[in-house]
């Protein structure tokens, strides 16, 4: 636990999320500031030379941005909640709870986000104890436990990934097996989690857009409604994609801001 | 050398048979019985398909059948990935500055669909419900044209209906052939749903085949084998062969 003894600085590549930029990668850096001025210049102007359409598409998705987020954050609490127990019981001694945790990855990671999010409000509903889970709940249900399997794996590995002599010395101060995970594995293992994590959210945030299917008026679901009724495709989904480029850009920056505030160790 | 001269041939040949019988390509979203569904063959039937078979055999052209998702079922024709929509397509206003319609091929209302137990029997009493619809069909701008409702698109018009069945709406809004379709022919939804009522509208709702604005050529086709199976009873035919009540 002595400062002198730096902790390995491991990188998890896991999830599909938006790149996240540091300071390090200077490809990927001006390649952040490409993307972000590019968009808001593009949606900008677009705006200011052709409010019709172009304004009118944009005042129409505010509410659906709304509910992206609100799917997005309610899904990555209750991801993050299942995640810790999952990534917890993998790593466990307990026969039961690593054999549940595991099964638990196995399936979700084996079956597509869209089919599980069809399942738990379609077929489901077809059970009366859910059929009166409204969309939105039956949407967080679904994407918090499928991105819980992913998540999951990320503090698998995190936890994995700090050092056994930090357990050893911990368990030769006294210290029990919680006190151990509470107070010295888990917050050295935050730091490598926390790039994965974020990454995570930001795949979550793209991956709710299929929550439309379940009739949740999501950002993405406003954009087909418009276009369904006014036939401007081309429009429309330009005026979507650009926003969910500028939510994504923002997070990634934001993440990548939490990163390096937390790299104590790492600091150039 | 020689099985790549042949390969050329039966490919010319192919192609030229194919140009003899002129094939007309229409987007069917065959989700919405009966008037466009997919049989336990996957093959796709109902009363529009069956119109657009006898239409084709009328016209002497060879109707190709392409089951195109509702949504975005416009977009592919203007960018041209088939001829013709095909797919209950009710003629109004705004799609008549985008496309072409042929003459109508079939009169439709908005029949309004509840539980069984449900006491809604008229708009007004559709007030403070959630009612919902397909997503850019006429049933669901005419849900959201409701005052005091709330109004939800799906996908698919199944899938609002299952979703009514479960209890979590108060009404579904469709094409009249359809709703009661659900309502009254359907072995499962119709044990718990009824048709409660059909929307009164000022203007008849009449159902077209779309093309591309200026496609005179294929419009002109499905029009004359259209009228021509209007005259000789075929249309008929086909009209109590799917709504005939059983």
């Amino acid at each position: 636990m002595s400062p002198q003894r730096q902790s390995p600085t491991v990188k998890i590549d896991i999830g599909d999320g938006a790149a996240i930029p540091s300071k390090k990668d200077r490809g990927l850096f001006t390649a952040w500031w490409v993307a972000f001025v590019g968009a808001i210049v593009i949606l900008g102007s677009l705006c200011l030379s052709y409010p019709d359409p172009y304004w009118r598409i944009l005042a129409f998705l505010p509410d659906g941005i709304v509910v992206t987020f609100q799917v997005t954050l309610l899904s990555i609490l209750l991801s993050l909640a299942l995640g810790l127990v999952t990534g917890l019981g993998r790593l466990s001694q307990n026969r039961v709870w690593n054999l549940l945790a595991s099964t638990y990855v196995e399936v979700i990671r084996g079956v597509p986000l869209l089919v599980q999010l069809f399942y738990i409000y379609y077929a489901l509903g077809r059970i009366e104890a859910f059929s009166n889970l409204p969309p939105l709940a039956a949407a967080v249900l679904a994407m918090g436990i499928c991105y819980g399997a992913y998540m999951g794996e990320v503090f698998r590995a995190g936890i994995d990934s700090i050092d056994k002599g930090q357990a050893e010395a911990a368990r030769s101060l006294g210290f029990n097996r919680r006190q151990t995970m509470a107070l010295v594995i888990l917050p050295q293992a935050w730091r490598t989690i926390l790039p994965p994590v974020g990454n995570e959210f930001i795949a979550l945030l793209k991956d709710s857009s299929l929550v439309s299917i379940l009739a949740v008026s999501d950002l993405l679901r406003r954009g087909r409604e418009f276009a369904s009724e006014s036939f401007l495709y081309f429009e429309t989904y330009t005026v979507v994609a650009l926003v969910y480029l500028l939510i994504t850009l923002v997070l990634s920056k934001a993440v990548s801001h939490m990163e390096s505030k937390l790299n104590y160790y790492d600091r150039s | 050398m020689l099985q790549r001269a042949f390969f050329v041939v039966v490919l010319m040949v192919a192609l030229g048979s194919q140009a003899l019988a002129k094939e007309i390509v229409f987007a069917v979203d065959a989700t919405y019985p009966p008037m466009e569904m997919l049989d336990a063959n996957k093959q796709i039937v109902g009363f529009g398909p069956d119109i657009v078979r006898a239409i084709g055999k009328a016209a002497g052209f060879t109707p190709v059948l392409k089951n195109t998702a509702w949504d975005g079922i416009f977009a592919g024709l203007a960018a041209g990935k088939y001829d013709a929509v095909a797919s209950s397509v009710s003629i109004t206003e705004e799609r008549k500055q985008t496309m072409d319609f042929s003459e109508p091929y079939f009169e439709v209302q908005q029949g309004v669909v509840t539980a069984k137990e449900a006491k809604i029997t008229s708009v007004k009493d559709l007030a403070g419900k959630t009612i919902a619809s397909q997503m850019g069909t006429t049933g669901y701008f005419v849900a959201k044209k409701i005052e005091g409702v709330k109004a939800k698109s799906y996908d698919e018009i199944g899938l609002a209906m299952e979703d009514l069945y479960n209890g979590r709406l108060d009404a579904v809004i469709a094409d009249s052939p359809v709703a009661s379709d659900y309502a009254l022919q359907h072995p499962q939804y119709s044990k718990k749903l009824k048709l409660a009522f059909t929307i009164a509208s000022d203007t008849p709702e009449y159902l077209g085949i779309a093309v591309n604005k200026g496609n005179a050529e294929v419009l002109k086709l499905i029009n004359e084998g259209l009228k021509k199976i209007k005259a000789n009873g075929e249309y008929d035919a086909i009209y109590a062969k799917w709504f005939q009540k059983k």
